[in-house]
């Protein structure tokens, strides 16, 4: 933010000049211009991150279950990150990135790695042994049947996998406004200063929505795309 | 690395902090652990014995499943905003949003716990005379306690984590630091994460070392260290 | 395909580290549209003898031939794909529906669509599954039953010439498997296909084998010939106990009274049971022994063919080489 620190009070109403709690209009009024850039700022801002996160993790979880060995240097690479505390991995890639997005969804990129990595390895190697005796036995190559077979069987991991992911980066996404002042934080951190609790509900609340909406959408896509494993005996 | 203010040595530089500022620390260490303490206490009254009845009863499970769904996607800084603009500045208010956050891992897991223990070995209390309280007692919750006790630690480590970000909203604790860089410099803000670290460890090893003791040496099983649970998993703050 | 005939030529298998072999040494021929079981105890080498023909398993000495030409030469992948192979826990895919299942073979040879669709409901039908009702079900769904004719559908897709089957009712309820035994009989006699099947249950290998196998530990062959042979002349001890010492009532088993030459039916006394011709002599005897009896009636088309007694078995079995 530059210049002054000019409150947003937007056009000054009664209800906020007179501190409410909860001022509607002011929603009205700001939501073109504050709340909804903010939004999609916070919307970029986890899609690049799980996206990036996931070729990544995907990409290495297929090298650890071709190569077992592998598995343990990657999870402890994506655990210690993972325990770093957002707001001080935040501040310390500053001076190695500057004050910039990439600072940003470098540090959202790695805590989704831990989640990630170990979702997809635990579905790549879900699929049960005696499928992938008889897939061998018919002929499938082994490009065919982790294609046809450990893919698609990885998919409820993977997905659940993603879900996490997800409402994890969107929760850290409002913390990263912390250094720089994208996404649904910045307005939270503004109210705070200020103490405008309009503001901190409204922000807040797209927070939450756009989380709660994002983890259900997300387990709809599960349902469609695995429909065996909603599948039981009828008898 | 060669930008400019960041060196490799900064991790020695944190260590250095804390051994330099071992009051500073201790009185926010402090801070921080009563924060957790207290919303991982309240957590636990409120959410283990409805997890465990609910389960016992084996009722509830749209609700118990859904309230952890639901809860795990919270936005934690969303949630202290909330809290913040009902209830103002201040720990009070930190503490009800972080047992907002808590609550639902420790319900939905002591939850799924105790109704999915054997089912078997339940119903063999059952038809040996067990009073219902007696088959919960002795037998649902030693069964369930591995899954019960992993939900407890990710919601403390978890507690222990986002109450560092309370410090915007005036809970105090090691938060404090973190967010003053100005005050602390680098070396500072690496200090006290290395201390949030240590403690969301130790409070993970306490519950561990708990779920040890309680354990019955027949259902023994090793028990993990800190490890971010595939499917509770939250990050820490 | 047509089926394909099997050669084993002195097929050998180590594995590090063992002193003794898997498999040692193994010489003997199934000849095309033949069901050729294994038999043998647990390490005989029956399931390594199996997965030689694939190629799940690699050969160290001998050779594997199927159809003529050496497995060794042959390229893995398109030999696999002109083999049906059929295991004990079925190993469908839980993620296709059972007629995505069966297609698997069909699609990767590159079948068109309605072709393989059309096979699809085909070799559900033959296996006892109505197309439409099961065809769109996931494994989940089905019962062991039902899951393993399913493997065996997918198995004989692409019309392969050989079929491996590996212990593949074993996981079933007896009354299932009586029945999938008796079906897959009738689906034999139907498509003829050349038939490795390797189980350690002896009767189910009376039953289905036109020759058997046995093995003993080490991989070692000990006999192999026809049912009525083997069960007759078992080469050496091991075989006598391995067959069980009933197998002189096995052997029974594998006749019936309509293909016996009868006695008089005038022999007969009041409260002799009467059985129907397709009746074995196994079941016979039993009734007979059930109701204290030692003569019994032969009925066929609703008339008495004529009489059978518990002599003239004997006399029967002894002219037919019993030890």
């Amino acid at each position: 933010m530059n210049g002054p620190v000019i409150p947003e009070f937007g056009r000054g109403s009664d209800c906020v000049r007179d501190r409410e709690l909860f001022c509607a209009d002011w929603v009205a009024d700001n939501w073109r211009g504050v709340l909804l850039p903010r939004l999609v700022e916070h919307v970029e801002l986890t899609l690049v991150a799980v996206a990036v996160g996931f070729v990544i993790a995907f990409a290495a979880a297929l090298a650890a279950h071709r190569v077992p060995r592998l598995e343990t240097p990657f999870a402890l690479i994506a655990a210690f990150l993972y325990t770093i505390p957002s707001l001080a991995l935040f501040q310390l890639l500053v001076p190695i990135t500057g004050l910039t997005v990439a600072t940003v969804q470098i540090a959202l990129v790695g805590y989704t790695l831990l989640i990630l990595f170990r979702n997809v390895l635990t579905g790549l190697r879900s699929a049960p042994a005696d499928a992938l005796e008889a897939a061998r036995g018919m002929g499938l190559t082994r490009r065919q049947t982790l294609l046809r077979v450990e893919l698609p069987l990885a998919l409820p991991a993977l997905l659940a996998g993603v879900r996490i992911a997800v409402v994890t980066t969107v929760s850290l996404a409002t913390v990263a406004a912390f250094v720089l002042p994208r996404g649904l934080g910045q307005p939270i951190f503004d109210a705070l200063r200020e103490f405008f609790t309009t503001k901190l509900i409204a922000a807040g609340l797209l927070a939450v929505l756009l989380a709660v909406a994002a983890d259900a959408l997300l387990v709809l896509l599960g349902r469609a795309l695995t429909p065996w494993t909603r599948a039981r005996r009828a008898a | 690395m060669t930008v400019a203010g960041f060196r490799p040595g900064l991790f020695a530089d944190g260590i250095r902090f804390v051994a330099d500022n071992p009051g500073l620390l201790a009185e926010k260490t402090g801070e921080h652990l009563v924060l957790s303490g207290a919303a991982i206490g309240v957590a636990l009254v409120l959410a283990i014995p409805a997890g465990v009845v609910l389960g016992h009863l084996h009722r509830g499970s749209f609700l118990a499943v859904n309230v952890g769904n639901v809860g795990r996607a919270l936005p934690s800084l969303a949630l202290i905003a909330i809290g913040v603009a009902f209830l103002g500045i201040g720990f009070a208010n930190v503490l009800v949003a972080l047992v907002v956050l808590a609550v639902p891992p420790m319900l939905t897991n002591a939850y799924v716990a105790v109704d999915e223990a054997d089912a078997e070995a339940v119903e063999a209390a059952r038809g040996m005379g067990m009073s219902p309280l007696q088959v919960l007692l002795r037998v649902e919750l030693p069964l369930a306690a591995p899954l019960l006790f992993a939900g407890i630690r990710t919601a403390s480590v978890y507690v222990v984590a986002t109450a560092t970000i309370a410090a915007i909203a005036g809970g105090g604790g090691l938060g404090d630091v973190i967010v003053n860089q100005a005050s602390y410099r680098l070396a500072g803000v690496i200090g006290a994460a290395l201390c949030v670290s240590a403690l969301a460890l130790a409070v993970d090893g306490l519950f561990a070392a708990l779920q040890r003791a309680v354990t019955p040496a027949g259902l023994r099983a090793p028990v993990p260290p800190l490890e971010p649970e595939v499917g509770h998993a939250r990050i820490a703050l | 395909m047509n089926p394909q005939g099997i050669e084993f030529r002195d097929a050998t298998k180590r594995y590090a580290g063992r002193a003794e072999a898997a498999l040692d040494g193994l010489t003997l021929e199934v000849r095309p549209g033949e069901v050729c079981v294994l038999v043998g105890p647990s390490g005989a080498g029956k399931t390594t003898a199996l997965k030689l023909v694939n190629r799940l398993v690699e050969l160290d000495a001998g050779d594997v031939l199927v159809g003529g030409r050496s497995v060794r030469e042959a390229d893995v992948t398109a030999l696999r794909r002109g083999i049906g192979y059929v295991i004990q826990q079925a190993g469908l895919f839980p993620h296709l529906d059972v007629a995505a299942n069966v297609a698997t073979v069909p699609r990767l040879l590159g079948w068109p669509r309605a072709r393989t669709r059309a096979r699809v409901a085909e070799l559900l039908d033959l296996v006892g599954l109505d197309p439409a009702t099961y065809g769109r079900l996931y494994p989940a769904q089905l019962s062991g039953g039902q899951r393993q004719r399913v493997g065996l559908a997918r198995a004989l897709a692409a019309d392969p010439g050989v079929l491996l089957m590996d212990e593949p009712f074993g996981a079933l309820d007896p009354i299932t498997r009586t029945r999938l035994q008796e079906e897959f009989l009738a689906l034999q006699r139907e498509v003829r296909k050349t038939v490795v099947f390797v189980t350690h249950d002896v009767d189910e290998a009376v039953m289905l084998a036109d020759r058997i196998g046995v093995l003993r530990e080490g991989g070692v062959l000990a006999q192999y010939a026809t049912p009525d042979e083997l069960l007759a002349a078992p080469a050496d001890g091991f075989v006598a106990r391995f067959l069980g010492a009933d197998r002189g009532l096995k052997r029974l088993a594998l006749r019936r009274l309509g293909d016996v030459e009868l006695e008089p039916a005038s022999l007969l006394a009041d409260g002799d049971p009467r059985l129907p011709a397709a009746t074995s002599l196994r079941d016979a005897v039993s009734a007979m022994l059930a109701d204290g009896r030692d003569r019994c009636g032969v009925a066929e088309n609703g008339a008495l063919r004529g009489s059978l007694s518990l002599d003239r078995v004997v006399e029967v079995l002894g002219r037919d080489g019993a030890r």
